[in-house]
């Protein structure tokens, strides 16, 4: 049972730094605001599913349209940034996010948070909705819109002398990670079946960030292991819960300094590679 | 026919002034130079043809029609494309899609057929492989293609470059200073390069360049900029015996 719900956890998070890893590994925007998302599709589903009383197929929906459509109006003014004033102003953003959140209380239960919703949320949908979503990131990466994305993180002016329309670029890009982030936050709500305001700050989003860059921005299995790894250990080593940050961070600068493009480079695990090789033996 | 024609074209930087007043017209199928000493104000000329930055005053028509206020990625599917003077390749990419990049404006599939695989973006991209593979081949860099650029030698990553340039099929294209950096037998081959691009794909070219062997030998009109200000336009010829040209190159006691 405790390594069932610590699978559930793990995966939950993997979903949410697949989200951050388009928009931070391979398009190269940091946004601090992520878990502003993630509370978002969280509330969102909780919302449309206990207050409207609308089935629950149709609360995850609603939470993908909204992070997608939040994730339009937030890139509008700010895609436009240069990059590190996006990554404050996404700060800010997810910030307010959760400011909103306690105090719009009648709504959201404000610091009470809310709880009640039913176990809709079981890990074969949340397995499924992994391969779903990496099948996606997957196919993107390899075609033109991923070439985009690695264009534009490695120089933006080049990228737009070879017709790429950069702002729209980032604002496809900034829309569909936020959907898959909220779509993670209201699996989350429909699985831990408990949401409150101060789950997701920016430290969250940071650590969704450090995740990625460790586990490699060219890899999306190396970003699948780090993230299972980080967040498997943090349930089984609960009695070292600080250290688990001093660790990481201690990976981190270890990384940075010896494998700057990340644990797993541009290692992809792909199912015809995988066959080829056993062959090949 | 005009390819381009810069009318009146002013750029500050602050208080510096990069260029004053230029006027500029380029016909098809020609390969025109820019000269000039350091600071004079030639790359600039090209970032505001490609439209890196907005320009103060004037205007600028490429094919009779206005691109002023077109943003720089309308200008590339217009048919501009350019290489740059210190080499911006993309580095996470490796050769072959560095070059795929340079088309992907124009393929037709969209964002959701490429997201669930269907048929038509695995079509396309064959396509655009190949037309890859065949410029690799046309600037003899197929062996490198699945290297990473940074990888490359410098006189390798600049033909890289231009390779990338023609993926697009551009009507106009702008080599800043394609020489630099390259060893005399290098800069041979590239002469050789360009002509044969030119009369293989019917481009117009514009140079910047510093090489004045190269700039002599192939361009059939110059424009010699000094301090933003156009000094001098004429053959090479006229060129190397204009006055003013050898007083801005040389100094008053030439």
């Amino acid at each position: 049972m405790f390594y069932l719900k610590v699978l559930e956890i793990t995966s939950l998070y993997t979903i949410l730094v697949l989200g951050v890893y388009l928009m931070t590994g391979l398009t190269g925007l940091f946004s601090l605001g992520q878990g502003g998302f993630v509370s978002i599709g969280a509330y969102t589903a909780a919302i449309a599913f206990m207050k409207l009383n609308l089935p629950f197929p149709v609360a995850l929906m609603m939470a993908v349209v909204m992070g997608a459509v939040l994730g339009f109006l937030i890139g509008i003014p700010t895609l436009r940034l240069r990059r590190d004033y996006f990554l404050l102003v996404t700060f800010c953003l997810g910030e307010m996010v959760r400011a909103a959140l306690l105090y719009l209380a009648q709504l959201t239960g404000g610091a009470l948070g809310m709880a009640g919703m039913p176990r809709k949320v079981g890990l074969p949908l949340i397995l499924i909705s992994i391969v779903f979503i990496t099948f996606i990131l997957y196919s993107l990466k390899r075609s033109r819109f991923g070439r985009d994305c690695i264009a534009v993180r490695d120089d933006e002016l080049a990228a737009s002398m070879m017709g790429i329309n950069v702002f729209a670029h980032k604002m496809k890009v900034f829309i569909i990670s936020s959907a898959i982030t909220a779509y993670g936050g209201a699996l989350y709500a429909f699985n831990i079946l408990f949401i409150e305001p101060n789950l997701f700050n920016w430290l969250e989003s940071g650590r969704l960030i450090i995740i990625t860059f460790v586990g490699g921005l060219n890899s999306i299995a190396g970003v699948i292991i780090t993230s299972a790894i980080y967040y498997s250990f943090g349930e089984f080593f609960r009695f070292i819960d600080v250290w688990r940050d001093v660790l990481l961070a201690l990976v981190v600068i270890l990384v940075v300094i010896f494998r700057p493009g990340g644990l797993f480079q541009g290692l992809e695990l792909l199912p015809q590679k995988l066959l080829s090789r056993t062959e090949r033996k | 026919m005009d390819v381009l024609r810069i009318e009146g074209v002013s750029k500050n930087f602050g208080g510096v002034t990069a260029l004053v007043d230029f006027f500029m017209v380029q016909h098809e199928n020609e390969i025109t130079g820019i000269i000039g000493p350091n600071g004079a104000g030639k790359t600039t000329v090209f970032n505001l043809i490609n439209g890196v930055y907005p320009l103060d005053n004037g205007r600028i028509f490429f094919i009779n029609q206005d691109i002023t206020e077109s943003p720089a990625h309308k200008r590339a599917e217009m048919g501009i494309s350019r290489t740059f003077q210190n080499i911006r390749l993309f580095k996470n990419l490796n050769v072959l899609d560095n070059m795929k990049v340079a088309c992907g404006w124009k393929v037709r599939y969209s964002l959701w057929e490429e997201m669930i695989r269907l048929p038509r973006p695995q079509r396309e991209e064959k396509e655009i492989d190949e037309k890859a593979r065949y410029f690799l081949e046309y600037l003899n860099l197929t062996q490198y293609a699945n290297q990473r650029p940074d990888n490359l030698p410098y006189g390798i990553q600049r033909r890289l470059e231009l390779a990338r340039t023609l993926m697009a099929e551009p009507k106009l294209l702008l080599l800043d200073e394609p020489a630099a950096g390259l060893n005399p037998k290098e800069v041979v081959s590239l002469m050789e390069m360009i002509k044969k691009l030119q009369q293989d794909y019917n481009l117009t070219i514009i140079i910047v360049e510093h090489h004045m062997e190269l700039i002599m030998k192939i361009c059939s009109l110059i424009h010699v900029l000094d301090f933003g200000k156009k000094i001098a336009v004429g053959k090479p010829e006229e060129i190397k015996r204009n006055e003013s040209v050898l007083q801005a190159y040389l100094g008053d006691g030439a």
